[in-house]
């Protein structure tokens, strides 16, 4: 994850360079408009190609109720896309309990080694996404 | 209870904590916290002292008290644990901690200054309600523990056929009463879990469908299979589907009610299984348990 946020409505992209000269492996230093930012370090992909675009916030709103109501998280508690399921108290069979509770929610079949890769409730609605519009379009 | 005189018994602990002995080869030892019972904010933070930055951040990302306080107590319960059972005297907070190839937790002996490692293996499993560590010397261990009135939302049937082996859905789908059913279910994951936590290749190294549990009668004469599957005269054996190589005779297993509230599986390669139970407030009191109400054999052991 990049360590800096970067606010896209103060900065205009019209000079956008990455450098890697003299840094360590998987860094680059980003420089905008002749500003530089701190080097933001790239994570390796894991074995998952993540799809770019974001889930809709329906499908991350879904995800989270689902998620809410198997962990039964206190209300004063909160569930977003960021939220991670080991920091939510999930344990394996949460986990599994989830992934059954999203496949039903949206008709959708998660393999395994998908179900293994979904660390948050973004990750989740993500793949979910990319299941239903394969099904659309199968 | 006034604070006052908890404090006063935990200074002076604190100082020094108690040692034990490690658990002989044939032996295992677990140790279980019961959050309730620590209540005391101040122990609580002696306890947070205890781990380095690393830890406590991960302490605090958990979303809710209850969940950091079961995490704090997790990461205590293993470092006084360990620190104990050393011939030297040594502060829980210099115990450093690494992952394996696969991603298993273990002491980093290498780390620590005059240290003579030992074969001393552990594993971690809690609920909001208990938390408990499993120790073994020369064998890897691996535990899980199940709240014992879990409810599962999903249909046990449908579960079962999508992670467990043939056999295993077999057996579940054969027991008519639901709740009997949902019970024999939590038993045989913590098992299933147990099993893939002590050869520490996660869950998907192990998926549950490619290896049977199941308890078989332990007779002299030779292995057979029971009719009742908990059986305290019963041996609970692991059979891997994929590769007959797999060794997979080593693995002996030990259900346990635990604290009256809990599943416990234990998974070793420790043949007999001679298992001792404590249940702890580190730093406050250690009351051996085994032989007690706490702890319930429901198979696998002597």
């Amino acid at each position: 994850m990049a360590s800096s946020t970067i606010a896209a409505s103060s900065i205009s992209f019209t000079s956008l360079t990455l450098n890697n000269k003299g840094l360590a492996k998987n860094s680059v230093s980003l420089s905008i408009n002749g500003k530089s930012f701190p080097s933001l370090r790239l994570q390796a992909a894991s074995r998952r190609f993540r799809v770019s675009c974001a889930a809709k916030p329906e499908t991350v709103d879904k995800v989270c109720e689902i998620v809410r109501k198997q962990l039964a998280i206190q209300p004063d508690v909160a569930v977003t896309g960021d939220s991670k399921f080991a920091a939510l108290g999930a344990d394996s069979l949460d986990t599994v309990e989830i992934v059954m509770g999203l496949e039903e929610e949206f008709g959708i079949s998660v393999e395994e080694e998908s179900a293994q890769t979904i660390a948050t409730v973004q990750d989740a609605a993500d793949l979910i996404e990319n299941l239903v519009e394969k099904k659309g379009s199968a | 209870m006034r604070m006052q005189c908890l404090d006063t018994k935990f200074f002076t602990s604190s100082t020094s904590l108690a040692p034990i002995q490690l658990p002989s080869r044939m032996e295992t030892h677990l140790w279980y916290v019961i959050p309730n019972e620590v209540k005391s904010e101040q122990l609580l933070n002696k306890y947070l002292e205890f781990l380095p930055k690393s830890e406590k951040e991960r302490v605090f990302s958990m979303r809710g008290d209850e969940l950091q306080k079961g995490a704090l107590l997790a990461r205590a319960l293993v470092r006084t644990t360990i620190a104990r059972y050393q011939t030297n005297q040594v502060s829980p907070r210099s115990l450093k901690f690494r992952k394996n190839i696969h991603g298993k937790p273990e002491v980093d002996w290498q780390q620590i200054e005059d240290w003579h490692p030992q074969q001393l293996h552990f594993n971690i499993s809690h609920t909001e309600s208990l938390v408990a560590c499993g120790v073994t010397t020369h064998n890897p261990i691996g535990i899980d523990i199940e709240e014992k009135e879990r409810k599962i939302k999903h249909s046990i049937s449908s579960f079962a056929k999508r992670y467990f082996s043939q056999q295993e859905v077999q057996l579940l789908s054969s027991i008519s009463d639901p709740e009997i059913q949902r019970q024999e279910f939590i038993k045989l994951w913590t098992l299933k879990e147990a099993y893939v936590k002590a050869l520490g290749r996660g869950f998907s190294g192990s998926p549950f469908k490619t290896f049977t549990i199941r308890s078989v009668a332990a007779s002299k004469e030779g292995i057979h299979l029971s009719e009742s599957s908990s059986s305290e005269n019963s041996d609970i054996v692991v059979e891997s589907l994929e590769d007959s190589a797999n060794h997979t005779g080593d693995w002996r297993f030990a259900l346990l009610e635990l604290a009256g509230s809990h599943y416990a599986a234990i998974c070793s390669k420790n043949h007999p299984m001679k298992m001792s139970v404590w249940r702890t407030i580190p730093l406050v009191e250690d009351e051996y348990v085994s032989g007690t109400d706490s702890v319930i054999a429901v198979g696998g052991l002597m």
